[in-house]
């Protein structure tokens, strides 16, 4: 009896070191991580001169396979070529990008974990709530990579054929417009508040349905189920070419180098349609210059970099390069164009 | 189709040069050897190796991040029957009956028919995708929410059958499980929810975490606490399934063939669901009703076959739509899109000799799985056979790292050891914990379809109910809770007859 106990507790004891040594081992992995600063945080020119000594992390706030994920892969992979240290993109998703990005701007400010950011989480979550998750101040932009345009999408078989006889539907019954978005603070939703907006039709009378993306809402569009998607032209192109869905407009200046045939919405009277999907690169507050600088201009050489824009045109997306104080400028005059927005909306929360 | 045979021909030519052969057979033990490793499951192991395959030519990598897939879906089958830890939620149902077989010395035959049930249900998919793949992904974007909405409903009723015992007690451990899947962003508010201030839980509470918890933690606990030997040493029988076995589960695999297929076709119906499903419709209907939850040879056939039908039948819509139905396959679509592949119907009249080589390399790969793991199987069973002292601390540090690589969170790692104690007290006080988990699933996507609906229709429930589909759902739905409680009662009678007036809860 007494050596059944015995072996009782051995076993218990076994069983407790291994899950204290575990514990100690992921901690020391988080603590060696987050001590990092006070050793090698090192503003000093050499250090930045010898960036990247060691491998990046790149990390995306998003599931793999959607936009964002897929051009910071083309990068990390060319600028991991062109410096010899890999990057390293990593997938930290939830929270609606919240998570990732909360995660990435809280590392050492060394130049080593470097954030993919994206309209929606910087100047739309900006202008879309008193206390957003994630602030511009708390992030040093660096630069953006690429632009994509909205492409006002329906049914192929739907009833309108240009975008005028279509709004002027809406303006005669909003309330049979269902449209779907990704977030009621999401991309979709400005591209087409916009809109509304300026055809004098109240967004609350219209249907909007919340979806989990662009994999969950095109179905919804090809299936009948709702009537109109906007995405940027990459996120639709193949639904398109296969006769499911059709782009009544696209909304930027010029026409899609992907979509010729397909009108822009100035042509058809819309002057003031503005937003528009882009990706671009951040880092944790007081990164060194020297290194933002690397990033940016690296990220200039890229745009150029035949390669890489081939790369993009297999993803019906084009390079849309901004250095850092451009991009900055853009992000602090977006932010307070779509706050506007917002507020006349009555959708800041 | 015809046509389809000819191209499928010429796919298998181009399939058997010996580099894409080697390429389909890494592929699968590869895939096989990181579905061992608990927590990581066909998510992650694409995701990691996702860049590793960069350095080779675009079909050579698509081969063997396909054979990556289906090995690590059939990897997480053998953590589950060996030492009841769930890979992922699809293999939880594997657990019910595979864990007590092999507790009874028939690992082995449980590792054989999870092997032959995943390969027949894998080719049926494969069968499918090859003469439907078009026409069906034109089906099932019909789909909409209120019919998502009602097949949700569906599924938790049939799967109520799960908990075995008081009917009150799966309801509130449901709608625990349903309030934990609660937590982080909410879907129609954008807003943050039940986070308690807590910046991981923005996220939401991660599946795996949860699952690991209560399956492998807690088993620990339970080994500690009653002494259980793990598993006999001395028996581990017969290493290949009988021809009993395959004849009790001939009927479960083709089952889970068929329902795993077809629920698969539909967006958001993941492996998890189809295999529950599958093992509850063949607890149903199997004359051996109360053998099931106690080592019946269908209970590990059934959802093993499901989940791989289910993931056949995904690439339909992610290579003739570019719809990617699950995690793995989003993950899988992003490495096609690397490569310059853009899914979608044009992909099999443009790139056809590509599409029709990949899923010649899926049959191969499909073929090598097998060959690879009977013969392993020894060896995986084996395991059963080091003592509990020594698996014990393993299981936990597997675990951890499980829990931990998923978000690389440490939060999820006190979330697991928290599960562990929690399901260790419920399972000291008999209540059950697969609704839990269930509706942990299905919570976010019944939400989600069900404010999908309602904004579809401007807030009329009318939607429901006039769409044919959405109603003969929901009709389905409700005699399944009449006929349950009936059963229930009918059982319970029976037992009191015979003179044991307790129904053994099933978890």
């Amino acid at each position: 009896m007494k050596k059944i106990i015995f072996q009782q507790r051995k076993k218990l004891a076994v069983v407790a070191s291994a899950l204290v040594a575990v514990f100690m081992l992921t901690a020391c992995g988080v603590d060696s991580k987050q001590s990092a600063p006070g050793k090698n945080t090192d503003s000093s020119p050499q250090a930045a001169a010898n960036y990247p000594a060691k491998g990046i992390e790149y990390v995306v706030p998003y599931a793999a396979g959607g936009g964002v994920d897929l051009v910071a892969r083309a990068v990390a992979d060319a600028v991991g070529k062109k410096w010899g240290q890999p990057i390293s993109v990593v997938n930290r998703t939830g929270g609606g990008g919240a998570v990732g990005a909360q995660y990435a701007l809280a590392q050492p400010a060394d130049g080593y974990t470097v954030l993919a950011n994206v309209v929606s989480n910087t100047s739309m979550m900006a202008a879309s709530y008193k206390n957003p998750a994630i602030k511009l101040e708390d992030q040093q932009l660096v630069a953006r990579i690429v632009k994509d345009a909205p492409a006002f999408t329906v049914k192929s078989d739907a009833q309108w054929n240009d975008f005028n006889s279509f709004s002027e539907w809406v303006k005669q019954n909003p309330e049979k417009l269902s449209w779907t978005t990704s977030g009621v603070a999401g991309y979709s939703t400005y591209v087409a508040a916009e809109w509304l907006h300026q055809l004098g039709v109240d967004v609350g009378k219209t249907r909007m349905i919340v979806t989990n993306g662009t994999a969950d809402s095109l179905p919804l569009i090809a299936g009948g189920n709702a009537l109109l998607a906007v995405h940027p032209v990459s996120e639709v192109a193949t639904m398109v070419n296969s006769g499911h869905l059709k782009i009544l407009a696209v909304s930027s200046t010029d026409r899609s180098p992907f979509f010729p045939n397909v009108p822009t919405t100035a042509e058809q009277g819309f002057k003031d349609l503005s937003a528009f999907w882009w990706t671009g690169l951040s880092m944790p507050k007081g990164t060194p210059e020297a290194i933002v600088k690397k990033w940016s201009d690296t990220l200039a050489e890229l745009a150029q970099d035949p390669e890489f824009q081939a790369k993009l045109k297999t993803m019906k997306m084009e390079p849309s390069y901004l250095n850092t104080a451009d991009f900055n400028q853009f992000v602090t005059q977006e932010a307070a164009y779509y706050g506007n927005l917002a507020t006349q909306l009555g959708i800041v929360k | 189709m015809i046509e389809s045979i000819i191209s499928l021909g010429q796919g298998f030519l181009t399939a058997v040069t010996p580099i894409n052969l080697l390429m389909a057979v890494l592929g699968a033990f590869i895939g096989t050897f990181v579905g061992v490793l608990p927590g990581l499951g066909p998510t992650s192991a694409i995701a990691m190796l996702l860049p590793v395959t960069s350095v080779l030519e675009p079909s050579q990598a698509i081969i063997m991040l396909a054979g990556i897939y289906y090995g690590s879906m059939y990897g997480g089958s053998t953590t589950a029957i060996l030492l009841n830890i769930p890979g992922e939620a699809s293999s939880v149902p594997t657990c019910l009956d595979g864990y007590q077989l092999a507790r009874q010395g028939r690992g082995g035959p449980a590792l054989g028919i999870a092997a032959i049930g995943s390969f027949i249900a894998g080719m049926v998919g494969l069968v499918g995708l090859v003469f439907f793949a078009p026409f069906l992904a034109e089906q099932a974007i019909k789909f909409g929410p209120p019919e998502r909405f009602a097949v949700m409903v569906l599924a938790l009723t049939v799967t109520s059958g799960l908990s075995g015992g008081s009917l009150v007690k799966a309801a509130i451990m449901g709608l625990f499980g349903f309030m934990l899947s609660l937590a982080g962003l909410g879907t129609f508010s954008g807003l943050f929810r039940f986070q308690f201030g807590i910046d991981a839980l923005s996220g939401g509470f991660e599946m795996v975490s949860i699952v690991i918890g209560l399956f492998a933690i807690t088993e620990v606990l339970k080994n500690i606490g009653e002494r259980q030997t793990a598993i006999s040493p001395d028996q581990i029988g017969n290493v290949y399934p009988s021809r009993s076995d395959l004849k009790q589960s001939a009927g479960a695999i083709a089952a889970g063939s068929v329902i795993g297929f077809v629920m698969g076709l539909l967006p958001g119906c993941s492996a998890a669901v189809t295999s529950f499903l599958s093992y509850d419709i063949v607890k149903k209907f199997s004359k051996r009703r109360s053998l099931f939850g106690k080592g019946a040879i269908e209970g590990v056939a059934a959802p093993e076959a499901a989940n791989n039908a289910t993931s056949s039948a995904g690439f339909i819509p992610l290579l003739s739509l570019g719809i990617p139905a699950s995690p793995p396959l989003a993950v899988l679509l992003a490495g096609l899109m690397i490569y310059g592949v853009q899914p979608g119907p044009l992909l099999f009249s443009q790139q056809g000799g590509f599409v029709w080589t990949v899923i010649a390399s899926m049959i191969i790969g499909n073929v090598a799985l097998l060959l690879l793991n009977l013969p392993l199987i020894g060896l995986w069973a084996r395991l059963t056979r080091v003592p509990f002292g020594v698996m014990g601390p393993v299981i936990l540090m597997l675990s951890v790292i499980g829990a931990y690589s998923v978000r690389n969170s440490l939060f999820d790692v006190l979330v697991a050891v928290l599960f562990g104690f929690v399901g260790y007290f419920l399972y000291k006080f008999n209540w059950p914990v697969m609704p839990l988990i269930l509706c942990f699933i299905l919570g976010p996507m019944l939400e989600q379809s069900f404010i999908q609906s309602m904004s579809m229709s401007a807030g009329s429930f009318g939607i429901f109910f006039t769409r044919p589909l959405a109603l003969a759902f929901l009709v389905v739905a409700a005699l399944m809770i009449v006929i349950s409680g009936l059963l229930v009662r009918r059982t319970k009678q029976r037992l009191q007859q015979e003179g044991s007036g307790q129904i053994s809860p099933l978890s």
